[in-house]
């Protein structure tokens, strides 16, 4: 008997040691993560320069901006906002998806060097996967104002999982992506490569399943045959693809202040290349979305394209995302990488176009259900047009953004390190 | 338990709108909320006089069709759109989170925000008020002076909507959908 209790203890002393062992090697863990100790004064000290100044203004125009939205929320609710009954999605739900385009594009172009050993782009891993980080912070940071009840989803979406929505598959994705890419950031702070390989890889998958799912939030609509179908779905990649390429020519543009060291210069001009193929792919997926939209004149389907193409803000999307850069790729075969970083900023607001214009177009044509006397006359298209408040929350996103990858550039090495 | 359903005799519709009415008193429907739960359509009358189509002056009532295979129900994140005992297609206010999915997904334009909760909510066809107190009757059925609506169990053989249904024919919204509404509309 005496001979057990002992036997009990032993293994009792011995789990303790391990656990002992586990938390210290996770302290350890935690606390050999390379980063540079920053102050509030660091934080403020920045090179005046006018490029600084501008954006430093304009990191706090958005911050107030985005408190000034914000309270504007909590106090009026949805009727801040000018989404209706017809139109339930409105600009937030547009740049939450500019923001996880955003994330899915810098994760890929991430993935370059450290997942699949691309020697040339392993000098923008970590900045990249650090600005998939801060743009989804973004997203999520938006899309919980939109959201009528951010809590209950917490909630419910692991109490009473909804597995045949797109939504709930779409968002718990990204929650188990965002923890992938933190991970994996943390192994390229610490020079892990093998296991930020593996996290990077896992993260990447999980990270394309989550963008294609969010496309699938519209593809599956029944309801809306502009959206319905497997156009969605896999476009959200490709352009996610597109702008991860744009924001690294930011990105890198912004870093050298335009004065590109060789490698840099390299890495660019290919990605410049791969980004003309791109481009090139999408205006050809545009058009033969649009041709088979228009073709035989379905009803719901035909003439919303139609709509479509009469609006401004279709063709801002296909001549500041698609036009601009693609000219500006060809007529250097890429080399115009100074050329590159002002057409990507074009190609930035082009893509925020794409999105507003991808969730403004999947509701502007009514249900109606013979409803007319709602109307008063007979209803032909859901106007729609963002209130103050939805502006501010957005601008504030882009101000919140900026803001963590202006901490983040201080609070860590985002350079490759001198070892590659 | 039961499969509710209902069947519209809508060429009898004069347009009243007493349905509008009783359904908003019965169910707490806030003011404004006009056309959301429940609903009268109304066209024009075509054609130029005296050549006038009667036929496209018809009206068609609607409201939520309960789908068997709702969209609604199948894009909600957190299953707060559920089908109860009854196959009634309801809304848990409990779980909503006011992502609106529900609302883009619907081919029917039956939900609508309810400004109390700052849920989505729609026609319960009266399961929280009228079949909750054991009435066999929806208001809006109850109210009609032209008895254009018969409710009642679809898998009931003896029920009197069964036997409509067995009786005349009917057709259903956008069924090209797949969506099996459990409104029927008489012809």
């Amino acid at each position: 008997m005496a001979e057990t209790v002992e036997a009990v203890e032993t293994v009792e002393t011995n789990e303790k040691i391990e656990e002992m062992n586990f938390v210290d090697k996770a302290k350890e863990f935690i606390s050999t993560i390379p980063y540079n100790k920053i102050g509030m004064k660091d934080i403020l000290n920045y090179e005046k320069e006018p490029r600084n100044n501008l954006v430093a203004f304009a990191i706090i125009v958005f911050l107030a901006m985005f408190v000034i939205g914000v309270v504007t929320y909590l106090i009026h609710g949805h009727h801040a906002y000018n989404v209706t009954r017809e139109h339930p999605w409105g600009l937030l739900i547009a740049v939450y998806i500019f923001f996880v385009v955003s994330s899915t594009g810098l994760c890929i172009i991430g993935s370059l060097g450290d997942v699949f050993g691309f020697k040339d782009y392993e000098m923008i891993s970590k900045r990249a996967i650090f600005g998939s980080i801060v743009t989804i912070l973004a997203g999520f940071a938006v899309i919980a104002f939109e959201i009528g009840h951010p809590v209950t989803m917490v909630i419910y979406n692991v109490l009473s999982p909804g597995l045949t929505s797109a939504i709930w598959w779409m968002g718990t994705l990204y929650g188990i992506y965002l923890t992938f890419m933190i991970i994996e950031f943390i192994f390229l702070l610490k020079h892990d490569m093998k296991s930020a390989k593996i996290f990077g890889l896992i993260g990447l998958l999980v990270g394309l399943a989550a963008h294609s799912n969010l496309g699938s939030v519209f593809g599956f609509l029944n309801a809306r045959p502009i959206s319905n179908g497997v156009f969605y779905p896999t476009y959200f990649i490709l352009t996610a693809f597109i702008t991860g390429v744009f924001i690294s020519f930011i990105l890198m543009g912004w870093r050298y202040k335009l004065e590109f060291p060789d490698n840099a210069k390299k890495m660019l001009e290919g990605l410049a290349k791969i980004q003309g193929l791109l481009i090139s792919i999408l205006i050809f997926f545009v058009t033969w979305k649009m041709l088979t939209d228009i073709y035989g004149g379905m009803p719901n389907r035909a003439e919303v394209s139609i709509h479509i193409l009469g609006s401004w803000t279709f063709w801002a999307e296909v001549i500041l995302a698609m036009l601009i850069p693609l000219y500006i790729i060809l007529k250097d075969m890429g080399k115009n990488i100074n050329g590159m970083f002002w057409a990507s900023l074009s190609g930035m607001v082009g893509i925020f176009f794409m999105r507003y214009n991808l969730v403004h177009d999947t509701q502007l044509k009514p249900l109606q259900m013979m409803k007319t006397r709602e109307y008063q006359l007979t209803p032909e298209w859901i106007h729609y047009f963002p209130s103050a408040t939805e502006i501010m929350i957005s601008l504030g996103g882009l101000g919140l953004c900026l803001l963590l990858y202006y901490v983040g550039s201080k609070l860590f090495n985002l350079d490759a390190d001198e070892t590659h | 338990m039961a499969r509710y359903g209902m069947a519209l005799d809508y060429k009898n519709c004069i347009n009243c709108k007493a349905c509008e009415v009783a359904c908003k008193e019965e169910n707490g429907v806030l003011l404004g909320a006009d056309k959301h739960r429940i609903w009268v359509g109304a066209n024009d009358v075509k054609g130029e006089w005296p050549l006038l189509d009667i036929a496209s002056a018809a009206f068609l009532p609607s409201q939520c069709q309960h789908c068997d295979n709702a969209p609604c129900q199948e894009v909600c994140p957190t299953h707060a759109t559920y089908y109860d005992e009854n196959n009634v297609v309801r809304v848990n206010s409990d779980k909503c989170i006011l992502c609106s999915y529900c609302m883009n997904a619907c081919p029917y334009d039956a939900r609508y925000v309810d400004d109390r909760t700052m849920t989505v909510d729609k026609c319960t066809f009266c399961s929280d008020t009228r079949l909750a107190r054991g009435e066999t009757t929806t208001a809006c059925q109850n109210t009609c002076p032209t008895k254009v609506r018969t409710f009642g169990d679809l898998d009931d053989y003896d029920s009197e909507i069964s036997e409509l249904l067995r009786t005349r024919e009917h057709f259903s919204l956008k069924e090209n959908l797949g969506t099996k509404p459990k409104l029927f509309y008489l012809t």
